[in-house]
């Protein structure tokens, strides 16, 4: 579906010397550095996959997609998307992906989404059978059904957004891409958003690439992820090997029903789990273990086996802090 | 084709969203008809003609000059607006030519302004100011063929001024420049005939004339017999230089936002 090799993209950047002379000589002498905006990646993406594509601010991320989309043309290296490469044949390349971008809005702010959706209908070339059957089942998973008719600049910013995805899926494109789709929108918003997602994935096998910096959506809707940062992939993989292998440690806490002057470790657990102090809190006892050499049913069975024990916490890994981690390591 | 049809009619759907924009488009309109007039009146009180042109045939003139200045703009707006905000890359992941999108968003709004300001000022000109008939028939027929031309070419430059934005990011400065321009030397204001010598042989070398003073004046019959068609020739001379310049900086800019990520 997509395939990616050595893909670079550079750009030049006009470099500025400081101050106010340094602004005056810009403006007739200019020396350019150049930025590897992407630097030689490499992925396969096959048909129906949900792939989140993660990076931080100027990692990277829109630059690939935008060289994915055909709107921009890389330096190097090779890119496919459905057979066809993107920036050789931009128009066609188009007429088979969508897109939702979150901060931007692709339906006509002054009219109502109907009249949007009718003109995509045709800019799309999709044919009246299919756009009424569309329309309807996406309506349907949306409810959007009331909101039809209301002018775009009306809507809320979580009814524009379902309705902007609408738009993005109504000509059955075989790859979509999502950017940041769920920024700023409420609980109940954001988790019709990803079952409207997860539902045309596995009912049309839309390919889709989400990029977000909202780690509940990659949770929810992706089992790969590819992290990039300064242009290079960091990680490509499955989203759970992803969270064990850089995960050292999981974290549960033990509030005991009595205070102790000093909590020991339970003897069978001696050597496997590391003793976190807490401070002022006398009756907490905290452990920290890796989840390969011991398990958290087994810590806890034992701590309850010496302890009486009022209440537990397990600090679930998330996604953010790996993600944190592997950027400093990149770094 | 049809796509491009029906990005015209959003245009006019669009246009007409809120009915008290749209009227008071058409009110504006006709209240600049009336400064016209009223203006013109003051200056011809005490003479009845100026470089041998009447009050009547000055009104003719101005008022069709009005009415087609209100054509000569075009896409370039919308296009700066598309750059200033980063949208023209989602729009080049339509299945589209944005430029000729644009195009046809531009000639909707044109179909607009027909029934929203040229209508009304029509009827209130014919009524009340009392405009004359064109020259002769092949005056009539020549004029909407030159009026044309002219409109095009006003749209072609205006798409020159949009795309500068590719470079400039912000073109307001050169839409100020490219409107004062327009309205001098496209003959909007005043004939290009009361202005010196010396001006009126620069404005040949410059394609703003061939906008309105041309049209306009084929319909008045200031130019007239052998004089018609070698003006005509001008326009259609410049129309293709403008249609060549615009095409050559869109194909800049594309390879520009390709190439650098605009």
């Amino acid at each position: 579906m997509i395939e990616v090799r050595g893909l670079s993209k550079h750009y030049r950047i006009a470099k500025r010397k400081q101050g106010l002379l340094g602004a005056i000589q810009g403006l007739f002498i200019r020396k350019y550095t150049s930025k590897k905006a992407v630097d030689d990646i490499s992925f396969t993406i096959a048909s129906g996959e949900v792939v989140g594509y993660i990076g931080s601010n100027g990692a990277g991320k829109s630059t690939t997609i935008k060289m994915l989309s055909g709107i921009l043309t890389p330096t190097s290296g090779d890119v496919l998307v459905n057979g066809i490469v993107p920036y050789r044949e931009r128009q066609k390349n188009a007429k088979k992906i969508g897109a939702v971008f979150g901060q931007r809005t692709q339906l006509m702010w002054d009219l109502a989404p109907r009249e949007s959706y009718d003109l995509l209908k045709h800019i799309y070339q999709i044919p009246e059978a299919i756009y009424q059957k569309n329309l309807h089942e996406m309506t349907e998973k949306l409810q959007l059904h009331s909101l039809l008719d209301i002018p775009v600049r009306q809507l809320s910013l979580g009814q524009k957004m379902r309705c902007e995805f609408v738009a993005a899926f109504l000509h059955d494109p075989a790859v979509v891409y999502l950017d940041e789709p769920t920024i700023g929108l409420d609980v109940a918003a954001k988790s019709r958003i990803r079952s409207f997602i997860k539902q045309m994935n596995e009912e049309k096998g839309t390919t889709i690439i989400l990029t977000t910096h909202d780690m509940q959506d990659i949770e929810e809707l992706c089992r790969r992820i590819i992290i990039i940062d300064n242009g290079q992939i960091l990680y490509d993989g499955d989203l759970h090997a992803v969270k064990n292998s850089f995960l050292h440690e999981h974290v549960i806490s033990f509030e005991l029903d009595e205070e102790k002057e000093e909590i020991l470790i339970p003897g069978e657990l001696e050597g496997l789990v590391t003793y976190i102090p807490e401070e002022g809190n006398s009756n907490k006892l905290t452990l920290s273990f890796h989840p390969e050499t011991i398990s958290a049913a087994q810590v806890i069975a034992a701590v309850l086996h010496h302890y009486r024990v009022r209440d537990v916490s397990i600090a679930e890994p998330k996604i953010e802090s790996i993600v944190q981690e592997i950027y400093e390591r990149g770094a | 084709m049809q796509k491009y049809w029906k990005l015209l009619l959003s245009q006019v759907k669009l246009d007409t969203a809120y009915s008290l924009r749209f009227w008071a488009g058409s009110i504006t309109s006709v209240i600049r008809l009336v400064m016209l007039y009223a203006f013109w009146q003051a200056v011809y009180e005490n003479r009845t003609t100026i470089v041998d042109i009447s009050l009547e045939q000055m009104l003719t003139y101005s008022v069709l000059a009005v009415l087609l200045s209100s054509y000569i703009a075009g896409a370039g707006t919308q296009l700066a607006a598309g750059v200033l905000n980063g949208d023209v890359a989602i729009e080049l992941m339509r299945p589209y030519d944005y430029i000729n999108k644009l195009i046809s968003l531009d000639l909707g709004s044109k179909l607009t302004s027909i029934i929203r300001e040229t209508l009304p000022m029509l009827v209130v000109a014919l009524l009340f100011i009392g405009i004359h008939a064109p020259h002769s028939w092949e005056h009539a027929l020549l004029f909407l063929f030159s009026t044309l031309t002219g409109i095009l070419i006003g749209a072609q430059i205006d798409l020159v001024v949009g795309l500068l934005s590719f470079w400039t990011i912000n073109i307001s400065g050169l839409r100020i420049l490219r409107a004062s321009f327009l309205l001098f030397f496209s003959g909007t204001l005043v004939p290009i005939t009361l202005f010196p010598q010396w001006l009126q042989i620069v404005c040949t070398y410059m394609p703003f004339p061939s906008m309105v003073f041309v049209p306009v004046s084929i319909y008045t019959g200031q130019i007239q017999g052998a004089d018609i068609y070698p003006a005509i020739g001008l326009q259609l001379f410049w129309l293709l230089v403008c249609w060549m310049v615009s095409r050559l900086f869109w194909l800049l800019a594309k390879r520009r936002i390709t190439i650098f990520g605009g």
